[in-house]
């Protein structure tokens, strides 16, 4: 590629789309004097096939080695012209498109400024062009293999799904057994289908498949690579019982002397401290509970029987197929995976945090959870054994509550399941007396209306009224409250008083989101990229969340979501391949001092310390462009979007002989453009002063940029991101801020730089601002020349402002 | 330990026998108290605000602008004007438009305000660890007769932005202090109950029966004293006990202490000194 | 004419009704809103869900003629009149048991009292006797800087009330026997009071 390389420039007519508002003719003639610039032609509909013909010859005839075509949005028609320069042997990337349509001709009026304007959009990418290099993207073996985080059901049915489409599948659960919240239930709504009954088949094939490998204690500790090619490293905690021997005989438990709360059971029962977690649990071994087994927690013998500190191991010496050994210790294990699906559900808000419910003080105060356990073991009052009749459910402990301890969001599952566990109840118990206090009964799911409906037909007494406070009396519990729809105040005593808790995101989701590099949404659970496009993908491709990680739901919901994430999966992965864009950041060599500012902003971890230099994983990287500027040394710069090519086009156009004041408008690539040009097509017009500028991100911009423009003319910046960007709205605020202040002191009105954001079909907002801006604009006092002169200066003197 | 005092309008009339023990208590315990110079009333939690909000503001203020400038943190024995001094910290630390006009009014009479002191109730210095260690060190005369029934009312414990002493629904540091002094303590209904004090003037009928409510619960639950921090509950419960006795026709006579009345006696200080003899239901009995 | 008034009347109850059932608060509604939204109490209320545990825990909501949520409902309709002149503002005790445990963070005692400020000058209130109160309490505070009790008691003594005026009178003996009141009346410098209700006195 030569130093110089030729330029053709072709503008296109668009059949009077952009000829009656621009004169293309005298665009033609003043970029055809141009440097470099070889071909200047115009034509009707570039896009038609005579159009891309001519390009084609003129490219043959006269080498060109760049090509520069005015005409619609590039998001109309660059792929049409990057083929046209694929056919003839050119690169992709030596295309440059300028927008004369939808952000020129289709918003002004006035011909000879929309022409003005064109000339200086079309000159701006010449200078752009020549210099472009030639990029290729590159394709990536992926790792066709997935690691499932949760077994819970909805790590389950995704394993299931994913290992019989023939991926390699591990599951890893931090708890001795897999089966989730799930396994604990009773009957289900609004089928009462038996939780284990149509669970514990799925766990049993889960763990018989050939495709599917099963870690149980286990929790991710590294998580390294990129998507398509992860590296987990794992930590597998020690259970003191070699699971290939142990028969589940269960004579162990029989002779431990020590008792613990069961978890499972939701210490509503004690159980030894080794133990099988429950009946059918998966895998099938016992497990020793390291906090409260003699011989593994000498301190704690201190409290407990003389004598036995430190040498109790009555397990070991009485297991007939010697399974049980102390001796186990952390395993870390790497495992190799294209790709991640995060089903870590959720947890039970702690009832003890909304102290009216005196929860804690009186055995009889009961999470829903617990009393489907106790539905389990035969319904009995934990105080007395005794059957309880009367029992009060009370709704949204914790739910829909803005205050401190509270939760914002509804849990969902609470009304239909205080409805289900009042027609057990019913069923169970002769007599029942079930009182369901409801802030709103909502029963939005296939067949819950109808369930709602049957426990009203078995007499369910339904309050509507929060319940204001339990009261421990004695052995029974006095329940207040108010039916806020007669107006009556209610004391009641009750046997029992169920609580449903809000559902809370589990312990680790923080943590386990700064590991994977995802989001959390302001509820604390993970957060999806779109509600309901983009349902189980989060910002990291390669990664996808599934069941109740993502927000409270029923199972019914948690299943199809582990679903969409398999069948996610499988597309992901089903290529064997997946293309890299290869606009990312890349590092000039030399420049890098190692201080590691860009490792910490890099919101996808592809930047990472090597021995001299800062290394950056092109295929982890996505072009934000967030470190480029934060560079001291300024070491970094992102392909397809140099400095040299960005000050190459901002001087283009914010240069040229014509009076009118020139503002740039630096427009975010995706969304932002896009609501521009929805602006064009919706002919909304602008004032011509307004030009812009498309750049991946307001990241990818820094004080040099911002100072280039004003030193060749421009009056005026306006910053225009994406909502969804991954630079978001404060980020930028905060950089714009800096600008400013360095503008200040430079001596430049810190108004003349504005920053907006805007979504898709926000383009009038965007527009009125720009309207609004050249107003103001408008009564500032003009930049001088002789400003303009020492911001140039400055900007030689390579003395940045601090 | 030193602190300014802000005995509240009350300690120097209706509640003379709380004011004699906590000042007889605190000789004991080295607690050093410091009568504010020229306090004066603390704006009241509704009668003066609810008429004019400012005025209420104003009046706590001056009493805040005073401490101020003795440089120690407050501490007083009511519960109301711990709750209204607390909450006119609140106001001016979170409206500064109050803050500015209230700073305006006190800049007449030679003041200004940076809401900086720190206004804690009597209970928080003496169940704090220090002292409570020096009790349990000085305890005398074990109060193993006596049944204890905590009352913190209102103010105490809520609205727990303004008033944190204690957990709202379940607060346990008057029953520790029970505990500490030998005693066994009560467990009841009434604990946070309202006593209705403010309507005691307005809506007799309706206190009468709130204070009733409290009364009997702590007695059902087997109480033979309730321990009270705040005059207005004192008030309600025990001048107040006769009438609701007659009105609801039941027999209660349930003395009801200061819980620096208990701490005396448990320190040993001479009855008279504790103002013992101003209780009108005596307490004689234990 | 009786007819045409009554017909009147109807038609206003008609248009009032319909009002509310479209959800369109008439210009009035919404200045009520506003207003109260600016009082110190009154910043959530738009906040609440009617869930009801403000009633459930009420211990004064016997006497009261709508109860706490009922309050908020009536302020979010807009009805001006029937809140500010309703019994529940002078009942509430201000235990503040409700905003413990209100999940919306409603401030309801501190509303209460804003709001009997805002009957008291509209002179719209319904229960003088607390209202009453306020304004001797006020009147005393104002004389002394601190309270007296004897001078209050004196102002508060309902001659209507035969039974509460014996009552009254007996808790006075009573707590004069112990020593409690006290009847000289408190001796502190109470020159600023007057400039500084002056300073602190709006509208």
């Amino acid at each position: 590629m030569s130093q110089k390389p030729s330029i053709g420039v072709f503008i296109c007519h668009c059949g009077g789309n952009i000829s009656d508002t621009v004169d293309v003719t005298r665009v033609k003639e003043a970029i055809g004097i141009l440097d470099q610039v070889k071909v200047s032609e115009t034509l009707d509909y570039l896009c038609s096939n005579p159009g891309q013909e001519m390009i084609k010859n003129a490219v043959r005839e006269k080498v060109l080695e760049r090509v520069v075509v005015a005409s619609c949005s590039p998001r109309m028609h660059i792929n049409t012209f990057r083929q046209v320069m694929k056919s003839v042997g050119l690169n992709p990337y030596l295309l440059e498109i300028v927008n004369i349509r939808e952000q020129c001709s289709w918003v002004h009026g006035d011909k000879e400024k929309a022409t003005n304007k064109t000339i200086a959009l079309v000159r701006a990418a010449v200078q752009r062009a020549r210099y472009l290099e030639p990029l290729t993207p590159e394709k990536l073996k992926v790792t066709e293999s997935v690691l499932v985080i949760g077994g819970g059901i909805a790590g389950i049915y995704s394993a299931l799904e994913l290992a019989d489409k023939g991926y390699q599948v591990y599951l890893i659960e931090r708890n001795p057994s897999i089966g989730g919240h799930m396994a604990q239930l009773s009957k289900t709504f609004p089928t009462f289908d038996c939780s284990a009954c149509i669970l514990t088949p799925k766990m049993v094939s889960l763990s018989h498949h050939p495709n599917v490998k099963i870690f149980t204690n286990a929790e991710p500790v590294l998580v390294e690579g990129s998507s398509g090619r992860f590296k987990v490293t794992i930590r597998v905690k020690p259970r003191y019982v070699d699971l290939y021997r142990c028969k589940a005989c269960e004579e162990c438990a029989e002779i431990c002397p020590v008792e613990k709360p069961s978890s499972f059971e939701e210490n509503l029962v004690q159980e030894k401290a080794i133990y099988i977690p429950f009946k059918q649990a998966i895998p099938n071994a016992s497990v020793i509970d390291k906090d409260y087994c003699l011989y593994l927690t000498p301190y704690l013998a201190v409290l407990g029987p003389p004598g036995k500190r430190g040498v109790c191991a009555r397990c070991k010496k009485n297991c007939k197929s010697d399974a049980v050994n102390f001796g186990q210790k952390d395993i870390l294990l790497d495992l190799k995976v294209g790709a991640i699906i995060v089903s870590t559900g959720f947890s039970l808000m702690d009832p003890l945090l909304i102290g009216q419910y005196s929860f804690g003080f009186h055995p009889d105060i009961i999470t829903n959870i617990q009393f489907d356990r106790l539905m389990l073991q035969g319904l009995h009052k934990p105080s007395t054994g005794e059957v309880p009749k009367k029992v009060a459910f009370i709704l949204c402990v914790g739910s829909r509550s803005e205050t401190a301890s509270g939760r914002s969001y509804c849990c969902k599952i609470g009304c239909m399941t205080a409805i289900k566990q009042a027609l057990l109840l019913d069923k169970a118990v002769p007599e029942a007396d079930p009182w369901i206090f409801y802030t709103d009964v909502r029963a939005f799911g296939k067949g819950y209306e109808e369930f709602y409906a049957k426990a009203r037909g078995h007499l369910t007494h339904f309050i509507r009224g929060r319940a204001a406070e339990v009261i421990p009396n004695g052995s029974s519990l006095m329940v207040k409250a108010t039916d806020t729809l007669l107006g009556k105040q209610i004391e009641e005593q009750f046997d029992l008083v169920v609580l449903s808790p809000a559902l809370v995101p589990n312990k680790g989701t923080k943590e386990l989101a700064n590991m994977l590099g995802i989001d959390l949404g302001p509820d604390g659970f993970f957060l999806e990229v779109h509600h309901k496009l983009k349902g189980v993908e989060t910002k990291r491709q390669g990664i996808f969340v599934a069941g109740a990680a993502l927000g409270p739901k029923d199972i019914h919901e948690t299943t199809m979501e582990a679903m969409a994430a398999a069948s996610k999966v499988a597309t992901f992965l089903g290529r064997g391949e997946k293309s890299v864009s290869p606009e990312v950041v890349y590092l000039i060599p030399g420049r890098c001092n190692l201080c590691g500012i860009c490792v910490n902003q890099c919101p996808t971890k592809a930047i990472s310390k090597g021995k001299n230099e800062v290394i950056i994983n092109p295929i982890s990287c996505n072009g934000c462009s967030i470190c480029i500027p934060v560079c001291p040394k300024e070491a970094l710069d992102l392909k397809n979007t140099t400095d040299e090519q960005m000050i190459a086009q901002i001087k283009g156009i914010a240069e040229g002989e014509d009076t009118t004041p020139r503002k740039i408008a630096f427009v975010q690539k995706r969304t932002a453009y896009g609501s521009v040009d929805l602006g064009g097509q919706n002919r909304r017009s602008y004032s011509p002063e307004i030009r812009t500028i498309r750049v991946p991100s307001m990241a990818r911009l820094g004080i040099k940029h911002i100072l280039h423009a004003f030193a060749a003319g421009a009056d005026g910046i306006i910053f225009v991101e994406g909502e969804d960007s991954i630079f978001n709205e404060d980020r930028m605020r905060e950089r714009a801020m800096l600008f400013k202040k360095d503008l200040g002191k430079l001596g430049i009105h810190p108004l003349r730089l504005q920053p907006t954001t805007t979504t898709l079909p926000q383009y009038e907002k965007t527009l009125v601002l720009f309207d609004n801006f050249v107003e103001r604009v408008k009564k500032m006092t003009p930049i001088t020349q002789e400003k303009r002169e020492e911001v140039k200066k400055c900007l030689e003197s390579e003395k940045i402002i601090e | 330990m030193k602190y300014a005092f802000y005995p509240g309008c009350s300690n120097h009339s209706m509640a003379k026998d709380y004011d004699d023990s906590t000042k007889a208590i605190c000789k004991v315990l080295d607690v050093e108290l410091f009568e504010i110079p020229d306090w004066n009333c603390c704006g009241s939690i509704d009668a003066v605000y609810s008429f004019k909000p400012l005025y209420s503001i104003a009046l706590a203020a001056r009493n805040l602008a005073i401490t101020e400038k003795m440089q120690m943190d407050l501490v007083t024995p009511c519960s109301a004007c711990y709750f209204t001094l607390n909450r006119t910290n609140k106001i001016l630390r979170e409206d500064a438009g109050t803050k500015s006009k209230v700073n305006e009014a006190l800049a007449n009479l030679g003041f200004n305000y940076n809401v900086s002191v720190r206004v804690w109730h009597l209970a928080d210095i003496i169940l704090s660890d220090i002292v409570l260690q020096k009790i349990k060190e000085k305890v005398k005369n074990q109060l193993t007769k006596f049944k204890i029934a905590s009352y913190y009312g209102c103010y105490l414990v809520r609205p727990p932005e303004i008033c944190n002493f204690d957990d709202p629904e379940h607060p346990t540091h008057l029953d520790e202090l029970v505990e500490t002094l030998g005693a066994s303590k009560i467990d009841y209904y009434g604990k946070t109950r309202c006593c209705g004090a403010s309507l005691g003037m307005t809506n007799e009928e309706l206190a009468l029966k709130m204070s009733k409510d409290i009364l009997l619960s702590a007695k059902n639950s087997g109480a033979n004293c309730l321990a009270t921090a705040c005059h207005l509950c004192h008030l309600n419960l025990d001048a107040r006990q006769k009438d609701i006795e007659s009105r609801f026709n039941i027999k209660i006579n349930l003395p009801v202490l200061y819980f620096t009345q208990i701490i005396g006696l448990a320190l040993g200080i001479e009855l008279k000194q504790l103002g013992l003899q101003r209780n009108w239901v005596s307490p004689k009995e234990i | 004419m009786r007819a045409r008034k009554l017909s009147n009347e109807k038609e206003q109850l008609v248009t009032e009704a319909k009002a509310i059932q479209i959800g369109v608060p008439k210009e009035s509604m919404r200045d009520f809103i506003k207003e109260v939204m600016k009082m110190p109490g009154g910043e959530k209320i738009l906040e609440c869900i009617q869930c009801g545990s403000c009633a459930g825990g009420c211990p004064t909501i016997f006497a009261m003629d709508y109860s706490p949520m009922q309050i908020i409902k009536m302020i979010n309709l807009g009805m001006k009149e029937k809140v500010l002149s309703s019994s529940t503002i002078w009942v509430c005790s201000l235990c503040y048991t409700c905003a413990t445990r209100c999940p919306r963070n409603v401030d309801f005692p501190t509303l209460m009292m804003s709001l009997r400020n805002k009957a008291i000058r509209e002179n719209l209130v319904n229960n003088c006797a607390k209202s009453n109160f306020h304004r001797y309490f006020f009147e005393v505070i104002n004389k002394y800087g601190r309270m007296h009790v004897p001078e209050l008691f004196v102002k508060l003594l309902d001659i209507t009330n035969f039974n509460s005026l014996l009552r009254n009178v007996r808790l006075g003996l009573r707590l004069f026997k112990t020593g409690k009141l006290q009847l000289r009346a408190p001796k502190i410098e109470t020159s600023w009071v007057s400039s500084m209700l002056e300073k602190t006195d709006q509208e």
